[in-house]
C-alpha cells in the first residue's frame, strides 16, 4: 500500500516525531511504500537543519533524511507554516533578505495542496500530532 | 433541535476542535480546508468541542493585531465550503444557541458525527 | 472500519469523548503515547462501550512501565500490529 504521514509535533517537544518514525520503519518493513511525510503546524521544526541533539538521543533529523535516501520518501514542509516560524530554505531566505537559511534538501518547502494530494492520493494517511 | 438524518458525504472533512486566538490550530485547520476546496475537493467542516467558539459573533483582532479567524469564516462561501456542522452538545455546554452564531451550521449529535466521519474519504483533525 | 488513534489520557483531556462519539459500530480505537494510560485497569471503564475494539501500543506501555497493568478488555499490539490495524481500516482519524 501507499502511505503518507502527517507530522504536527515539534521534535523533542512531543512524542509525535518519534511515533511517526517508528511507524514509518514498521510499515516499510512490511513492504509498503511511504510516499511522503508532510510537516505542518509545529511539525515544521523537524526540518530545522541546525538541530544539534545530544549524542545519546535519537537524531530525528538524520532519521527523516534516511527515509528519503533509502526509500525515496518525500519530506514536504508547509511553506506558510514554516516561514512564520523562521524555517526558510536558501531561496526563501534570499527572497526575504535573510543572511542564513534553516531548511535544506531533502526537505522541500511546499504548499498545503501537497497534503491534500497525499491524503486523497495515497491509500492511507496517518497523522501524528503533539 | 433538528438533526440531519443523512449527513452529506464528501472528499475532505476538517474537524476543528480548538477555539480562536489561543493557538494556531483553528487557523491552520481552516487553511487546510480552503486549500482543499481550492483544489476542487468537496469539503465539509465540523466545529467540535471548543471549536464551536470559532462561530461566535463579535470576535476581533488580538491586542498585537493578531488576525483571528473570523474573517476567514466569511470566505468559506467564496470557496464553496457550505457544508458546515457543529457539535450541538458542546455549543449548549458553553451556553450558546445556534442563532447567536456568525454562520449557519447544522447541529449534529453523536450518531451523525460518526456518519459524517465515515462519509468522507479524508478526515483531518485540528 | 475506521481506525481512530488517540494520544491523550482520559485524565488530562476530554478528547476521548469526541473520539468515542465519532466512532461507528465497527470502528476500532488505538491508544498510543500518553493515550495508553487509558488502558490501565483504573481507566479502561471510559472505553467500556467499545467491547473488543480497544487496542493499546505495547512499546508506549512498556516505556512507561505500564505493560502488565492493562485491563483485560484491551488488546495490546506492537508497532507491527499498529501497521496491520491501518491496513485493515479504510482510513485513520487521529485525536489529540
Amino acid at each position: 500500500m501507499r502511505y503518507a504521514l502527517l507530522v504536527q509535533g515539534a521534535p523533542y517537544s512531543s512524542q509525535a516525531s518519534h511515533s511517526a518514525l517508528r511507524f514509518a520503519a514498521a510499515l516499510l518493513a512490511r513492504g509498503h511504500n511511504l510516499e511522503c511525510v508532510f510537516f505542518y503546524h509545529d511539525g515544521v521544526y523537524n526540518a530545522a537543519r541546525l538541530a544539534a541533539p545530544p549524542q545519546d538521543e535519537p537524531h530525528l533529523m538524520d532519521a527523516w533524511c534516511a527515509l528519503n535516501t533509502e526509500y525515496g520518501t518525500r519530506l514536504q514542509v508547509c511553506i506558510a507554516a514554516a516561514l512564520r516560524r523562521g524555517l526558510l530554505d536558501e531561496r526563501e531566505a534570499a527572497r526575504h533578505g535573510k543572511s542564513g537559511y534553516s531548511v535544506q534538501s531533502p526537505f522541500e518547502l511546499t504548499g498545503l495542496g501537497q497534503l491534500i494530494d497525499a491524503g486523497l492520493g495515497c491509500d492511507r494517511l496517518v497523522t501524528f500530532s503533539p | 433541535m433538528q438533526y440531519p438524518t443523512v449527513p452529506p458525504a464528501g472528499d475532505v472533512l476538517v474537524i476543528l476542535r480548538h477555539s480562536p486566538h489561543g493557538s494556531s490550530w483553528l487557523r491552520e485547520g481552516l487553511d487546510a480546508a480552503l486549500v482543499a476546496a481550492a483544489f476542487g475537493q468537496a469539503v465539509s467542516l465540523l466545529f467540535q468541542s471548543e471549536g464551536v467558539l470559532a462561530l461566535v459573533k463579535g470576535q476581533g483582532p488580538g491586542p498585537l493585531g493578531q488576525k483571528g479567524t473570523s474573517a476567514t469564516l466569511d470566505m468559506l462561501a467564496m470557496y464553496d465550503i457550505e457544508s458546515l456542522f457543529l457539535d450541538a452538545v458542546a455549543l449548549a455546554r458553553l451556553g450558546f444557541s445556534s442563532d447567536e452564531l456568525q454562520l449557519t451550521a447544522r447541529p449534529v449529535d453523536q450518531a451523525a458525527t460518526a456518519e459524517l466521519i465515515a462519509g468522507h474519504r479524508l478526515v483531518l483533525t485540528f | 472500519m475506521i481506525l481512530h488513534i488517540l494520544n491523550r489520557s482520559p485524565g488530562s483531556s476530554l478528547v476521548y469523548r469526541e473520539a468515542l462519539a465519532g466512532m461507528g459500530p465497527e470502528d476500532r480505537l488505538l491508544l498510543i503515547e500518553d493515550g495508553v494510560q487509558g488502558a490501565l485497569t483504573s481507566q479502561a471503564r471510559h472505553f467500556e462501550s467499545l467491547g473488543g475494539r480497544l487496542f493499546a501500543l505495547r512499546e508506549d506501555l512498556a516505556s512507561r512501565g505500564l505493560e502488565g497493568r492493562c485491563d483485560a478488555s484491551v488488546q495490546v499490539v506492537d508497532v507491527d500490529g499498529f501497521v496491520v490495524l491501518t491496513e485493515e481500516a479504510d482510513k485513520t482519524v487521529s485525536w489529540f
